[in-house]
């Protein structure tokens, strides 16, 4: 999943993908339901390719199934995307494949499971509102690129306040006085908190529920015991230096994401790993 | 199909939850349905045609069997679009003759379940044998589908060609990604990738374009040499040839399909009305129905008859379900204490009536009911004026308008059911505008049965008149009980019977006591109990 749009998850994927591909893992890729489907259907916009090679099995709306190089199609799935049916199919040849998944977290979790029925390894190529539709054990790789924030600072508060959010710590099954929030928590409700000096814990149903990020939540969080009932696993995250619109500095934008979330980094663009250094 | 009653009638006689129950499980069964229209006077012999069919299989198949078939039938896609773009000379994609695949599967199974006498008069649509070995090739496995080499040489040929072209590529790049190693390059990656200054070569070899500069790094891709360029051309024309044989095989089986486009629609037609026949089959064995007998005259009559909607959710709460009879020439009326089973009479009826209009029998043990051509319900929960209207008239505004709407577009023979029509109004003139309303519908040979607390209705209009549901004394209780004990001590009290009866027979309504029952203030029911009592009460 990715910070913003364009934050370079395509190419983390197919990475992803190749280097699956590579060890000899059987893997399925599934997508989430772009909000812009229908927008690029009907002005022609770019939607995200994958490169795979033979033995990958995709999910994708029945639609965009390639004439060539053929694929073997072997299942229909009850869930629909905006661009119709979505189906299963296995790739035969090397080739680019337009994946398109259904619009809920619910059927996207259906589909996934469907995927990895016959795979080892299933691939989502998510977004941070879909995540209900991992379970408990599912890893989450984190993407940002230099496109969503006009300065490397912003871009690695970004990251950061993401990674911090699906980090939150599980609540105490026997903690009774914490302050369980029944739908989202907002900003406002978790500066009203802030405000009264609330000492307990603060518990949402997982990170989803949480309705701000960045800056805003690195501050507010830093002063509330912020649990929630579902803990979440991200494990790594990527940095995509340039966009048409800016570059950063790869190997100071890698190091510094590590630095800040604590967590493993990968620049695709340049095969590079950062850790953090040792506290 | 055009429904003879309105969703107001529909909701209160159960028909919404009976069109629930007898709907189709497919695609095709929905499709077929909606293609149907309701039996109306006149289509007697086809009804009964209907309701003969429908018992025969309940009965012949049974329950268990007809839901077995009933979800294979659940699992048969509709290809209908399908058939549609190959018989107008559309090429079709690879996921239809996945799809074409399944309905010939999905069919094989509705076929095996439909087996034996139970379905000897039926017609069972058969799976296309010509499609189904022309589709072969591409389902290997027998459930995928493939655009496979087996289906013809040339693609294979192709496809083989395609695969050496590859290699080349593939080994003109290595050399290249080799060279460039050997220059101090050490990882060359596909598409665009990053080299940072301080650990690059200067220059860079020729192997590496660059795409962007920065004062730290480079952004570069693999340059491909003339050897690598045409190697990628090659493979690019054999990949197109490729999609070239891919396409001729999608055009042959599109051929293939158009060509038994015309006995698959005739299964789809076949498959679609025996999902309705199930279904209807189905909710029969379920429902212990009876085929009634049609009636040609304003007569009605029901033994034993249920009201389902009522007897499921009164048996899922562990309490007993009486089921009614009743022979209705005409118009009459049924009166009886509250909660005494006034309206589930009206219901039942309107049930009935709606199942023989669907060709579905009837849950009694003996039913001889006419076809109608509307069902209407008036009273409580009658259908108002438009929404944006109703605002604008009271309860009782609201019943006369839904009564204008009835009369003004007049069937050739109605079931009116009316519950407690003109009850908000005084109950002089109440009764009045009820018994004006009985001869009116008595004059128009309706059949009807209108529920009423209002005294001497029948008397006046000169129609029959039931009693259902006697009170005995409600036995004390240790306080106010909750609401389910405190239905079943007032069901335990009730006699639901449902009787012929002259006007003496009328009883009280019970509404005193029966609030008592149901926990209201004692102290308020002891005071309307005294009212009840008193001189100022009795009528002028």
């Amino acid at each position: 999943m990715g910070t913003s749009k364009n934050a370079g998850k395509t190419v983390v994927t197919a990475a992803l993908a190749r280097a699956l591909g590579d060890a000899g893992t059987s893997f399925g890729l599934c997508s989430i339901g772009r909000d812009g489907e229908a927008f690029d259907a009907l002005e022609g916009g770019s939607k995200p390719r994958f490169a795979l090679r033979a033995g990958a099995s995709i999910a994708t709306a029945a639609t965009l199934v390639p004439r060539s190089p053929a694929v073997e199609i072997y299942a229909a799935t009850a869930e629909r995307s905006a661009l119709g049916p979505i189906v299963l199919a296995r790739v035969r040849a090397p080739g680019h494949f337009e994946i398109a998944g259904p619009p809920s977290a619910e059927a996207l979790r259906r589909v996934a499971h469907a995927l990895g029925e016959t795979t080892e390894f299933t691939l989502v190529d998510g977004a941070v509102d879909r995540l209900a539709a991992l379970r408990g054990e599912d890893a989450i790789v984190v993407a940002v690129g230099a496109h969503a924030a006009p300065t490397l600072e912003h871009a690695v508060d970004d990251v950061t306040a993401l990674v911090r959010r699906l980090q939150l710590p599980l609540v105490d099954d026997d903690d009774r006085d914490a302050v369980r929030v029944g739908g989202a928590l907002t900003a406002a409700m978790a500066a009203e908190f802030v405000r009264a000096g609330e000492k307990r814990a603060v518990v949402v149903a997982d990170a989803t529920h949480v309705a701000f990020g960045g800056k805003t939540f690195l501050t507010l969080a830093s002063r509330l015991d912020l649990r929630c009932e579902r803990a979440l696993h991200p494990i790594a995250c990527t940095v995509a230096p340039f966009s048409w619109a800016r570059a950063f500095e790869p190997r100071a934008f890698a190091r510094a994401v590590a630095e800040r979330t604590r967590l493993p980094v990968f620049d695709v663009y340049a095969g590079t790993v950062a850790e953090a250094r040792a506290v | 199909m055009i429904a003879p009653w309105s969703a107001e009638t529909a909701r209160a006689c159960g028909i919404d939850w009976l069109l629930r129950e007898i709907a189709p499980v497919g695609g095709l069964g929905r499709s077929a349905r909606k293609r149907e229209r309701p039996f109306a006077p006149g289509d007697e012999a086809a009804a009964v045609a209907m309701l003969a069919r429908v018992d025969a299989l309940a009965r012949s198949a049974g329950g268990s069997r007809l839901g077995t078939l009933r979800a294979a039938i659940a699992a048969v896609p509709d290809p209908s679009a399908a058939l549609t773009r190959a018989r107008g000379g559309d090429v079709l994609a690879d996921v239809d003759f996945f799809e074409l695949g399944r309905f010939l599967d999905a069919l094989g199974t509705v076929v095996a379940e439909a087996r034996g006498d139970a379905f000897a008069a039926i017609e069972i649509p058969q799976p296309d044998a010509a499609l189904a070995d022309a589709l072969a090739p591409g389902r290997a496995d027998g459930r995928s589908f493939y655009v496979a080499d087996a289906f013809d040489a040339a693609l294979a040929t192709a496809r083989g060609e395609s695969a050496a072209r590859r290699a080349a590529f593939d080994s003109a790049r290595s050399r290249l990604v080799a060279r460039a190693r050997d220059a101090g390059i050490g990882d060359v990656r596909d598409g665009e990738f990053v080299l940072m200054r301080d650990t690059a070569p200067v220059p860079l070899p020729p192997e590496i374009r660059v795409v962007r500069e920065a004062p730290t790094y480079v952004l570069c891709e693999l340059a491909l040499d003339t050897t690598a360029l045409d190697a990628l051309e090659a493979l690019e024309n054999a990949d197109a040839a490729v999609a070239e044989a891919e396409e001729d095989v999608r055009k042959r089986l599109s051929r293939a399909t158009a060509d038994a486009a015309p006995e698959l629609e005739r299964s789809c037609a076949l498959l679609g009305e025996l999902d309705v026949l199930v279904a209807r089959a189905a909710f029969a064995a379920r429902h212990e129905c009876v085929v009634p007998e049609l009636a040609t005259n304003e007569h009605l009559e029901l033994r034993d008859a249920r009201f389902p909607p009522l007897a499921e959710a009164l048996v899922a709460r562990g309490r007993a379900y009486v089921p009614i009879s009743l022979s209705l020439d005409g118009v009459a009326v049924v009166t009886g204490p509250n909660m005494g089973g006034k309206t589930a009479a009206l219901r039942t009826l309107g049930f009935a009536a709606a199942c023989v209009t669907l060709g579905v029998p009837v849950p009694a043990s003996f039913a001889r009911v006419p076809l109608v051509d509307e069902i209407a319900w008036l009273g409580i929960g009658a259908a108002g004026p438009d929404a944006e209207d109703a605002p604008l008239l009271s309860a009782f505004g609201a019943e006369v308008v839904a009564l204008r709407a009835f009369l003004e577009h007049p069937a050739r023979r109605a079931l009116v059911l009316a519950d407690e029509f003109a009850r908000t109004t005084s109950p002089s003139e109440g009764r009045a505008l009820l018994v004006a309303l009985l001869e009116a519908l008595r004059v128009r040979g309706a059949l009807g049965l209108a529920a009423t607390h209002l005294a001497g209705v029948a008397k006046a209009a000169n129609v029959a008149h039931f009693a259902i549901g006697r009170l005995s004394a409600l036995p004390p209780a240790d306080g106010a009980l909750p609401l389910g004990p405190a239905l079943e001590r007032i069901a335990a009290a009730m006699d639901y019977a449902l009787v012929r009866v002259d006007e003496a027979g009328a009883g009280e309504s019970g509404a005193i006591a029966l609030a008592g029952a149901l926990g209201l203030d004692a102290a308020l029911v002891a005071r309307a109990a005294e009212v009840l009592r008193s001189p100022e009460n009795r009528e002028p």
